[in-house]
């Protein structure tokens, strides 16, 4: 286990799960491991929290899920990106953006 | 999928979300076992990690937005389990609920259809009437005349509409004559409400034009319905009414009866017809002959005026049409004296809404009618405090299941939802069964309200306002008595419901504070119950116990309509004789006369009348007037002062003579050394005084006693008379069918309404005060018990908590009479703080009811010292049982338990 955690900020999870499912479908336990590797061990999910924000977006129709096959042959819930989601998670990923240029900003000069 | 459809795929998505975090767990736990950890260990982390599967599936649920409803659903199912292992709990408690949730929901829907509900017919709120003020009895009532002027001098469009007082006349299809209510209107009084017809036709402009040339009539859907069984080919048949034909022409829409709430039209005709049916009532007259037909006169005011208009345009027409009427009085008061004159010239007609109609029985039961739904909502608030006593009692009793639930992780929240769903879900299951109530109850008041067999035709129907007012008193109940234990279940602490080993304990000290107060309002409410009850009770027997003046018990008085068999003022004297006659022959009857309206009836004839040598006011100078044979006084037991009773010698072409009351003779004459003075219509004056009797209160038991003057009918020989009074000698109820038989042997088509004692009839006038005492009883006797089941569930439950401390007490000494007082001081106080409150509550809401008692103030202290008492009494009892109970407790028993 990684001992470098990283607290995630408050909202950035369901931008996180949005951009991780959105070049694949990935089940919830894929999810997690392909945000840790992604991120050089540096984030880790709280678990406790991932379900609830699968169910959460998937309310709010940016993700869709489909029970399919694992490349190990068991069945496992899928979620993929819709296309509302794709355009929610650009203007989230856009916001961020601003947002950390700013933080820097502020950073830098005080 | 949508939000309904999530719910209803509620048991899927429960599956699949097991599924979806079981296979997370599986694949971590593999994960974990390929980097060499122990199976065990490896499930133990990988749970960890997760952070509990059960919360983790509740934030997946929050998420899915349909969780309140689930729960709630969830909820409402434990409460109907929970509620079907404590049948007889359940079953008091809907009962009770039921019960007052009914009564008050039935009081209520009479107070709609009585004093809220519009008329049936189109934009009620557009409907005004003419209504003469300025004078201190305001009246509706005008001239057909003075309709024509007011017609005429109305805005263009808007319709003005006569109609005359309804009546009762007597009908014939075929064989036997039958009484309806009948009503004359002006032909375009229909189109004017906006009534249309349901077979052929309704009455037009055309239908009332020229004096007793319409002989036409229009019946409503109900007279087809009750008398008919619905058959309206009756459309173009013929009916006699009092005696004339008529042709029926339409019939109205259903629902329809008429602007009179509570009394049903059967039948109309054209106004224009009156003097064909003899209609004579509702009228005041000034220099008229109201034996000739009333169309033409001007001095005989019969109709009431309705128009259609919005307020605006009611404003703007109320100054022409007053000043139209203005005028046409001043013209006539030429012609009167100048008190009179002044007299008419005070008034005004002025547009007031009648979008609700006339109603009797409003202006009758308003106000009782408010007090009982007041009265029927502090029950319910008690029936409440027991419920809700009883509930608290039970989580009190479920604390520590309770406690367990919220270790395991409820929010406190979400119990106190619970509680809540429990109650509500009583209240409701209570107000469904209280709607079969309010029915069964709001038919059986009026029944009782209308005093007789037939109820009074008033629709009390099962509509959506009187469902929604039963939900919402529901809702509000179960809010009530449901908060109580909610309030209880935060206040749980864990800590003291484990320590207590499971045992109920409660807070240290903790006595049910909240039962306390519950018992001491209901206490208070109880008192106020009790109270009522009481004044209500004494002003019935103090409005039964006056004087009436007359003998009541052993005079029947029978109403008969000579008109109705088509008797012409020429063949009346014979007739009379001969009833008389009849009357007299039958066994057990010692005296019988005649009048024309009878004693205790409820029909008066009231006229204006000069004094030589005095100034009576032009507004008070009038007595009611009555027609009577000789018997007459001896009859009814009206006893004589002064003079002479009638003789044979008044007869007519006699000088004509009166006999008048002690009222009459101190109005008019300032003396009761009346014998010889003389009065009359105007001057000179017709009669001279023979005869001074008793005051007697003729119309009703609780009035003033009117100043009566009676004539001889042998002096007015073409007044019809409607009233036989027969005394008898033993009880009057057995003669009571000798009587009618004999009345019948002298001409069968002669109706005979009805035939019973004075005191019957007198009754009848306090069928309210009856109404109200009886049920005012009945709620106070059911609040003295359910308080008194209160206050010996508080403190049985207190007792039963305190086993211990009384086992401690007895055990060091205490004797057992010290036990129980130590009780039943406690239960004592609680009575002794609920009456104090009561009785400082009593002071403003007895006011309330002043309007509705006789005799009695509403602080009356007997009353209320009789009320304290009861409560004591019930109090003490209450207290009593729990009280030997504790004093009976084992020591050993009750601290080895602890």
């Amino acid at each position: 286990m990684t001992t470098s955690k990283t607290d995630i900020l408050q909202g950035t999870l369901d931008m996180l799960v949005m951009r991780a499912v959105a070049d694949e479908p990935l089940h919830g336990y894929a999810l997690v491991d392909r945000l840790r590797i992604v991120s050089g061990d540096r984030l880790q999910i709280p678990q406790g929290s991932l379900y609830p924000a699968l169910h959460r977006l998937e309310y709010q129709g940016f993700l869709k899920s489909e029970w399919g096959p694992t490349k190990t042959g068991r069945e496992a819930k899928f979620y993929r990106l819709t296309a509302k989601g794709r355009k929610q998670l650009e203007a989230e990923v856009a916001d961020w953006k601003e947002l950390a240029k700013a933080i820097s900003l502020v950073l830098r000069t005080a | 999928m949508s939000w309904i459809g999530r719910l209803l795929g509620r048991k899927r998505l429960e599956d699949s979300l097991d599924r979806e975090l079981q296979f997370h767990l599986d694949s971590r736990v593999e994960d974990l076992q390929r980097a060499g950890i122990s199976p065990d260990e490896a499930m133990r982390r990988a749970r960890l990690e997760l952070g509990g599967v059960e919360q983790v599936k509740e934030r997946a649920r929050d998420a899915r937005g349909t969780r309140f409803v689930e729960e709630w659903w969830s909820d409402t199912r434990y409460a109907l389990r929970a509620m079907s292992r404590a049948p007889t709990f359940t079953a008091a408690v809907v009962v009770t609920l039921a019960l007052g949730i009914g009564a008050t929901t039935a009081v209520w829907s009479l107070i709609d259809a009585l004093l809220i509900r519009s008329l049936p017919v189109e934009r009620p709120e557009d409907l005004h009437a003419l209504r003469r003020v300025g004078n201190e009895d305001g009246t509706y009532r005008v001239s057909y005349p003075m309709l024509q002027r007011l017609q005429a001098a109305a805005p263009t469009g808007v319709l003005l509409s006569g109609m005359s007082a309804t009546v009762r006349m007597y009908a014939s299809t075929g064989a036997q004559p039958e009484g309806v209510i009948a009503q004359l209107v002006s032909g375009d009084w229909f189109s004017l409400l906006g009534v249309r017809p349901v077979a052929g036709r309704l009455m037009t402009r055309a239908d009332d034009e020229t004096l007793g040339n319409h002989p036409v009539a229009v019946v409503s859907d109900w007279y087809v319905q009750r008398r008919l069984g619905g058959d309206r080919s009756i459309v173009g048949k013929t009916i006699r009414l009092n005696g004339a034909s008529f042709t029926i022409i339409g019939v109205t829409e259903p629902g329809f009866t008429g602007l009179s709430v509570g009394t049903a039209i059967d039948i109309w005709i054209p106004t224009q017809m009156q003097h064909v049916v003899r209609y004579a009532s509702n009228v005041s007259t000034s220099n008229a002959d109201n034996r000739q037909p009333w169309v033409p006169q001007e001095g005989i005011a019969w109709l009431t005026v309705v128009t259609r208009m919005s307020a605006d345009a009611a404003r703007a027409a109320a100054e022409p049409l007053d000043r139209t009427f203005r005028l046409a009085v001043q013209d006539q008061s030429r012609t009167l004296d100048s008190a009179r004159a002044v007299y008419a010239m005070r008034e005004h007609l002025v547009p007031e809404p009648f979008a609700r109609g006339f109603s009797p029985l409003r202006q009758q039961y308003a106000d009782s009618l408010k007090a009982l739904l007041a009265s029927v909502v502090m029950l319910l608030l008690i029936a409440c405090g027991n419920v809700a006593g009883l509930l608290m009692a039970r989580s009190a009793a479920r604390s520590h299941e309770l406690a367990v639930r919220v270790s395991l992780g409820a929010r406190p929240g979400r119990l106190v939802r619970q509680m809540l769903t429990e109650s509500l879900t009583l209240a409701l299951i209570g107000g469904a069964a209280g709607v079969l109530v309010a029915r069964w109850g709001s038919n059986t008041l009026l029944r009782l309200a209308s005093g007789s067999t037939a109820a009074i035709p008033l629709s009390v129907p099962v509509d959506a306002k009187m469902l929604l007012f039963a939900l919402g008193a529901s809702l509000l109940t179960g809010l009530l008595f449901g908060l109580a234990p909610a309030i209880r279940v935060h206040g749980i602490s864990l800590h003291d419901a484990f320590k207590a080993g499971g045992r109920v304990l409660g807070r240290a000290g903790h006595r049910l504070p909240l039962g306390r107060v519950l018992v001491v309002v209901q206490l208070a409410l109880s008192l106020l119950l009790m109270m009522t009850a009481g004044l209500f009770v004494q002003t019935f027997q103090n409005l039964v116990g006056i004087d009436a003046g007359y003998e009541r018990e052993r005079v029947l008085s029978a109403r008969i309509d000579l008109s109705a068999g088509g008797y012409t003022s020429d063949r009346l004297s014979s007739l009379q004789q001969r009833l008389l006659d009849a009357v007299r022959a039958v066994p057990g009857v010692q005296s019988a006369s005649l009048s024309l309206t009878g004693v205790a009836g409820g029909s008066m004839r009231i006229s204006g009348f000069a004094v030589p040598g005095r100034v009576l006011p032009a507004d008070d100078n009038n007595g009611q007037e009555n027609v009577v044979t000789p018997e007459f006084f001896e009859t009814v037991g009206i006893s004589l002062i002064a003079g002479r009773p009638f003789g044979d010698a008044d007869r007519f072409g006699a000088p004509r003579v009166a006999i008048i009351s002690e009222a009459t003779a101190k109005h008019f004459f300032g003396t009761r050394d009346v014998l010889g003075a003389r009065f009359g219509y105007g001057s000179p004056p017709e009669f001279e005084v023979v005869g001074l009797v008793r005051n007697a209160r003729v119309n009703n038991i609780r009035e003033t006693p009117r100043r009566l003057i009676f004539y001889p009918l042998a002096q007015r020989p073409d007044e019809y008379v409607t009233s036989v009074e027969v005394r008898t000698a033993q009880r009057a109820e057995t003669v009571a069918l000798a009587v009618k038989a004999a009345i019948a042997s002298v001409d069968a088509s002669i109706p005979v309404r009805e035939i019973t004692t004075l005191g019957k009839l007198l009754e009848r006038g306090l069928i309210r005060e009856r109404l109200v005492a009886r049920l005012g009883s009945a709620f106070g006797i059911v609040a003295l018990l359910l308080a008194g089941i209160g206050l010996y569930g508080v403190i049985s439950y207190s007792v039963s908590r305190r086993m211990s401390e009384m086992g401690v007490r007895l055990a060091l000494g205490a004797s057992p009479g010290r036990v129980a007082e130590v009780v039943l001081r406690d239960a004592l106080l609680t009575v002794a703080i609920g009456l104090a409150f009561g009785a400082l509550l009593s002071l403003p809401a007895m006011e309330l009811v002043e309007k509705l008692l006789w005799g009695i103030t509403p602080h009356d202290s007997r009353t209320l010292v009789g009320a304290i008492t009861a409560l004591l009494v019930v109090g003490s009892v209450a207290g009593l049982i729990p009280a030997l109970r504790a004093a009976r407790v084992d020591p050993v028993e009750a601290i080895r338990a602890e």
